[in-house]
């Protein structure tokens, strides 16, 4: 018998045969969890739970290594899947009784997908497929899990493993960008799918010229198209960070000042603006005459109050704040001065 | 262990510890002690030193070299909390043992697992090993240098920190990074101010009405603690909206048996609950006591801490 689905784990396991009245069992006498000095948190454990762990304390103790040991453990993980030692004295019986790991990783695959969001089961594959040498089925298995729940950071978790140790970002039957570019266009505003873009573009090709031109590109289209959308502008301010300075660009600050003169009321927007021309007085600061640089740290002060007062009023104090922070690098001017409530 | 944390931590900051017995107090620290994994005579368990979370694999008379009879990195951590809230002096407290566990949970690019023989590692067990080697006030069990590495590589291109490189940036891990480093003594030094400015636009752009954990994702009762945590420490709370932030985690209390919810007509549960206080405490509402933001207990029970050392 195989423990190949845990549907069948349980159908074994109706709740009228309990383990101690199971006569396979009979030679085995089942372990109390120990809760003499437990005043606080007295767990109600139900007589189902209480049974299959009394005889996983038995066989831990004992050390048994057999067929029933592991049913055993199909019954305790059912029962409570987030006991890290019931998993790991599981992957004991697995190498020593040399079960069948592609079983397993069926089984594990519908745990999954029943549990989701639980660390020990991602875990458990992931050891699976390392055992296995073998990823073949983990994009399509990933791929499966985030149709239900697009950002499930375990399986954006899991699919960066893959994608890492056995090198799958691009063969015959697969290339990550794409499926990345599918996330995006699915749900622009999928904050997990932009990092996967970022992951992949950092780990292949690297943002050259050539790609960092037609990211910026590609990201200005789903910007136009939900401007307020904070996934898209963090991922064009983090691929610009570093490499190259936005208000070089030969179109990022005209766009921008359209959208703006075209009543576009998005926070992200003006923060970006106010990024950008933060950036270009940190370096005309010395240089250039103070006429240009007084219009900066105007249009500076202004984007800080309509974000103050009007487009992000959750975020008030925090844009009065960066008003502070700009005067203190570069003096203050008419739309840039000490007042309004302190923070 | 996590529940009992949950419980006696949220009891303190509602200033409501003495509505548990002496006596209560007193088994409840026994009950913790018996869940430590202390060094045996030859030392040959020094890797499984720590505490576990519950007696469930414990039984009379057991070697503390079983195999699988392993500690708990985050149980190590809310064991020494509701210590110190209990009162204890910590002198039970295997020291030599939960450093040696601690050593042997260590990755070479600094993260840490969570238990031996087999765990995911990630930024939540770094913050387990700062807080449980800031309160026995012993750091034999970090290598500082990788662990701060390992954070640090785990900035995102967005400015917040996710649980390992190159992974989403996320709330949860990002306070775990910040207050590690905070604990470590070198969160002024390891974060360049552009950085820093960065994280804290990711951090108050995480703010709804209540808060969220990432970019276009909901909002969540915890994520007041999370988030306001980060930016206590980083100095920046004060620019939150107070008032929304109220509304919303009063919205998800629950009017039938009490306790906070993660979201509005959800049903409550203990870590919503406790974190649901915790955020109006940061706030400093409602006459709740104060939190240590790094170590997650009241500002009481760190003082006692202070006063053991």
């Amino acid at each position: 018998m195989t423990s190949s689905n845990i549907d069948e784990c349980k159908s074994d396991y109706p709740a009228s045969i309990l383990y101690r009245h199971n006569s396979k069992w009979a030679d085995v006498t089942p372990i109390e969890q120990d809760d003499s000095l437990t005043s606080v948190v007295r767990i109600a454990y139900s007589e189902k739970f209480k049974d299959v762990f009394d005889y996983f304390r038995a066989v831990i103790k004992s050390q048994e290594i057999s067929e029933r040991a592991f049913k055993l453990t199909s019954d305790a993980v059912a029962t409570c899947p987030a006991n890290y030692t019931v998993w790991q004295y599981r992957r004991k019986l697995l190498k020593d009784l040399k079960k069948n790991l592609f079983d397993e990783l069926e089984m594990i695959g519908n745990f999954i997908i029943e549990e989701p969001k639980n660390y020990q089961v991602w875990y458990h594959r992931r050891v699976l497929v390392e055992w296995l040498q073998d990823a073949t089925q983990e994009l399509s298995f990933t791929a499966e899990v985030l149709q239900d729940d697009p950002k499930n950071f375990h399986a954006w978790q899991h699919r960066q493993w893959c994608l890492n140790v056995f090198s799958l970002w691009n063969n015959k039957d697969h290339n990550e960008l794409a499926f990345v570019t599918d996330q995006i266009k699915e749900d622009v505003r999928n904050n997990s799918a932009w990092n996967q873009r970022y992951y992949v573009i950092n780990n292949t090709t690297g943002f050259s010229d050539e790609i960092l031109d037609n990211e910026i590109r590609y990201t200005w289209h789903w910007i136009t198209k939900a401007p307020n959308n904070e996934s898209s502008w963090n991922y064009l301010r983090g691929i610009l960070n570093g490499r190259r300075k936005a208000y070089l660009h030969p179109n990022l600050k005209s766009d921008c000042l359209y959208l703006v003169s075209q009543e576009v009321r998005s926070s992200h927007l003006l923060a970006f603006l106010l990024d950008l021309f933060e950036e270009e007085l940190d370096d005309v600061n010395n240089d250039i005459g103070n006429d240009y640089k007084l219009q900066l740290l105007a249009k500076a002060g202004e984007f800080c109050n309509d974000l103050s007062d009007e487009v992000d009023p959750v975020r008030r104090k925090y844009w009065k704040y960066m008003q502070r922070q700009l005067i203190n690098k570069f003096g203050q001017c008419d739309s840039l001065k000490i007042n309004g409530d302190p923070v | 262990l996590s529940l009992a944390f949950f419980a006696l931590s949220g009891l303190d900051v509602l200033n409501a510890l003495d509505s548990l017995s002496q006596i209560l107090k007193e088994d409840t620290i026994q009950w913790i002690y018996k869940l430590q994994i202390s060094l045996n005579n030859d030392g040959s368990n020094a890797k499984q030193c720590g505490f576990r979370g519950s007696t469930d694999i414990f039984f009379d008379n057991m070697d503390p070299a079983s195999p699988f009879y392993n500690s708990h990195i985050a149980m190590t951590y809310v064991a020494l909390n509701c210590l110190l809230i209990l009162g204890d002096d910590l002198s039970r407290v295997d020291k030599d043992g939960l450093t040696s566990g601690l050593r042997a949970l260590q990755l070479d690019n600094g993260c840490f697992a969570a238990t031996l023989n087999g765990s995911e590692d990630d930024m939540r067990f770094v913050y387990c090993a700062c807080c449980i080697s800031t309160m026995i006030n012993d750091w034999r069990g970090i290598d500082k240098n990788k662990a701060v590495d390992f954070i640090l590589s785990s900035i995102g291109y967005d400015g917040g920190i996710s649980q390992g490189p190159e992974l989403e940036s996320h709330a949860g891990s990002t306070f775990c990074a910040i207050a590690s480093l905070y604990l470590m003594g070198c969160l002024d030094t390891c974060l360049a101010d552009k950085q820093s400015e960065i994280l804290k636009r990711w951090l108050v752009n995480r703010q709804i009405d209540g808060f969220q954990g990432r970019p276009n994702k909901l909002q969540d009762t915890c994520y007041s603690f999370w988030v306001g945590a980060t930016l206590k420490i980083l100095g920046l709370y004060d620019c939150i909206d107070f008032e929304r932030q109220r509304q919303y985690l009063l919205s998800t209390q629950s009017q039938l048996t009490g306790g906070f919810a993660k979201w509005t007509d959800t049903f409550p549960d203990p870590l919503h609950s406790y974190f649901g206080i915790c955020g109006l405490s940061l706030a400093r509402e409602f006459d709740l006591l104060e939190i240590h933001p790094a170590l997650n207990i009241t500002m009481r029970a760190y003082d006692h801490l202070q006063r053991l050392s």
